[in-house]
């Protein structure tokens, strides 16, 4: 799967951008501000139809601009053309020339997998951020997902209402709690599947970085221990005194352990930065093996936070990409980039707001 | 800059109320309706007076109607024992449009939405209780929405009739008609599958 062709269209810093790429690497140089970010932010919002950065459609227009414009073909076994647009009034997505009316059939159009500075709070984030992971990957994984998701949380939102007023209607949120516990078992069965698979990556993915002996596990901490319609109804009194839903996935926790201690807490500051790789690395490898095609990788300066040695374990990963005809981009200032990623590689200059292909170097 | 005269600004903001029109649809209404021929306006402003007089819904299910109760309800040779419940009155038409129900209906006229402040007081839920004795009514069909609140509320509601000793049933789940598989998503999908039916 790669990104043959972006558009952009006031997006961020970019008034208009239409650059071709192959499949392999590339590598995106620049100084700071530049746009090299907002060039994975563009692809990671095609592939997600969200912002890795987290904010909103809003923060993504071109300053002065009426809406931002992010247009793609995608090869993978057929070529996709996508288009999204988006402003304050109006939005549109469109997957070769048609609207896209469920998310879930266009999800998986572009897979991508995002390498940031953030990742740390997956390590030492509250739980929430690991559920999010969770979540993305199984949408990323299962479309369906989604939708299980979404009627999980629209039934949450619902319950914890009920359970506001000042005298709940027993029989209302009884109704609400069998929609609840339907669609919280069905996120459980699919995390309780996915955790052990997840930890065998990332133990190997984090062996291969770091060569250091600890053993990394992921453990799924499920707030439901066994039955959870049961479980709610012995919270029940609980639940109306604290007026909140105190049971099931939204409450769920990924216990990382490294050499079964929890890593937040004993883990090294470059142990944790390793673990956040591993993890992403894990990702990238889980989609692989499901989907037979590797995701498009993208890497926002996380290669400067490594020294040599755990920077040369990350290397397997992005020459399988490049030999499975995947697609990585890499962001660098120009003094950092890495001098083991020398050969074919694409560079690009970005320069306020513009990219430029560089000519090949002569060291590699 | 100019604006609008007055009287053409407010039918602007009163036409941007309605559902489903925006800020320019609205003003583009408001233009097309000041400059059309005087009959179709007051056409349109008689129509429009006469149909909120008249219409109303019906005391006993709840549809819309001129007269009480609604024709549905007097009609005779509909079957009283199977009571059809339904959210909104524009269902009712649908189910009477596939032509293959020949019981009674109720409106409910909402689904529980805790959200929106919707409680069962909110719903015609003691006028659907009051039908059940009276209509001698032996089997309610449930045919609300299949979102979360429209399935909390067949569940609401299938144990609030319980004690009732009525049949409660709801539609089924399952492929749309005269599609392949590939139409249905993976929910929908799973449903048919839990909810699948004996080869005759």
């Amino acid at each position: 799967m790669h990104l043959a062709h972006l558009r952009l269209r006031d997006f961020r810093n970019y008034a208009r951008l239409d650059a071709d790429f192959g499949p392999g690497f590339h590598l995106l140089l620049g100084g700071n501000a530049q746009g090299k970010t907002n060039l994975l932010e563009a692809i990671y919002l095609l592939a997600t139809l969200r912002s890795f950065r987290g904010v909103g459609g809003a923060q993504m227009v071109r300053h002065g601009a009426a809406g931002y414009f992010v247009g793609a073909r995608v090869l993978a076994a057929g070529t996709s053309d996508i288009r999204l647009y988006w402003s304050p009034t109006a939005r549109s997505l469109t997957l070769n020339q048609r609207p896209v009316r469920r998310l879930t059939e266009y999800l998986g159009t572009l897979r991508a997998v995002v390498f940031c500075t953030e990742d740390l709070q997956l390590v030492k984030g509250p739980a929430a951020r690991r559920r999010r992971f969770l979540d993305l990957l199984l949408t990323q994984a299962h479309p369906g997902y989604l939708s299980v998701l979404q009627r999980y949380l629209q039934a949450l939102r619902a319950r914890n209402a009920l359970l506001k007023a000042r005298t709940p209607d027993p029989a209302a949120l009884a109704g609400f709690t069998a929609e609840l516990v339907a669609a919280g078992n069905e996120i459980m069965r699919q995390r309780r599947e996915l955790v052990p698979r997840l930890s065998a990556l990332t133990r190997l993915a984090y062996r291969r970085i770091a060569h250091d002996a600890e053993e990394v596990r992921l453990d799924y901490a499920p707030s439901v221990k066994a039955h959870f319609a049961e479980e709610l109804n012995r919270a029940a009194e609980r639940e109306r005194a604290l007026r909140l839903t105190l049971l099931g996935p939204h409450r769920d926790e990924l216990r990382i352990l490294l050499d079964e201690r929890p890593a937040a807490q004993f883990a090294s500051e470059g142990q944790k930065r390793t673990l956040a790789i591993a993890f992403k690395m894990a990702q990238a490898e889980y989609l692989t093996g499901l989907h037979g095609i590797p995701p498009v990788l993208l890497l926002d300066d996380v290669m400067g936070e490594l020294d040599a040695s755990r920077r040369a374990g990350l290397l397997p990963l992005l020459e399988r990409a490049h030999h499975a005809s995947g697609q990585v981009f890499m962001t660098c200032t120009e003094e950092q980039w890495p001098a083991e990623l020398g050969r074919r590689l694409q560079r690009w200059q970005v320069r306020a707001g513009t990219l430029r292909p560089l000519p090949a170097t002569s060291e590699g | 800059m100019v604006s609008l005269p007055e009287t053409l600004h407010q039918l602007t903001a009163v036409l941007g109320e309605l559902p489903g029109i925006g800020p320019r649809t609205a003003e583009r209404l408001a233009l097309f309706l000041v400059q059309a021929p005087p009959e179709l306006t007051q056409r349109l402003a008689s129509a429009l007076l006469a149909a909120r007089e008249r219409i109303q819904t019906c005391r006993v299910c709840g549809a819309l109607t001129e007269s009480q109760p609604c024709a549905l309800c007097t009609d005779a040779r509909r079957d009283g024992t199977t009571l059809c419940v339904v959210e909104r009155p524009v269902d009712l038409l649908l189910i009477e449009k596939s032509g293959s129900f020949r019981g009674r209906y109720h409106v409910l006229g909402g689904k529980l939405s805790p959200l929106n402040g919707i409680e069962p007081e909110d719903l015609r839920i003691r006028e659907l209780e009051e039908r059940l004795g009276p209509e001698g009514v032996r089997e309610v069909v449930l045919a609300l929405p299949t979102d979360v609140e429209g399935d909390a509320t067949c569940h609401y509601l299938a144990r609030r009739l319980a004690p009732r000793g009525v049949r409660v049933t709801r539609l089924a789940h399952g492929l749309p008609v005269g599609g392949g598989l590939e139409f249905a998503d993976e929910l929908t999908l799973s449903r048919a599958l839990a909810g699948r039916q004996p080869v005759a």
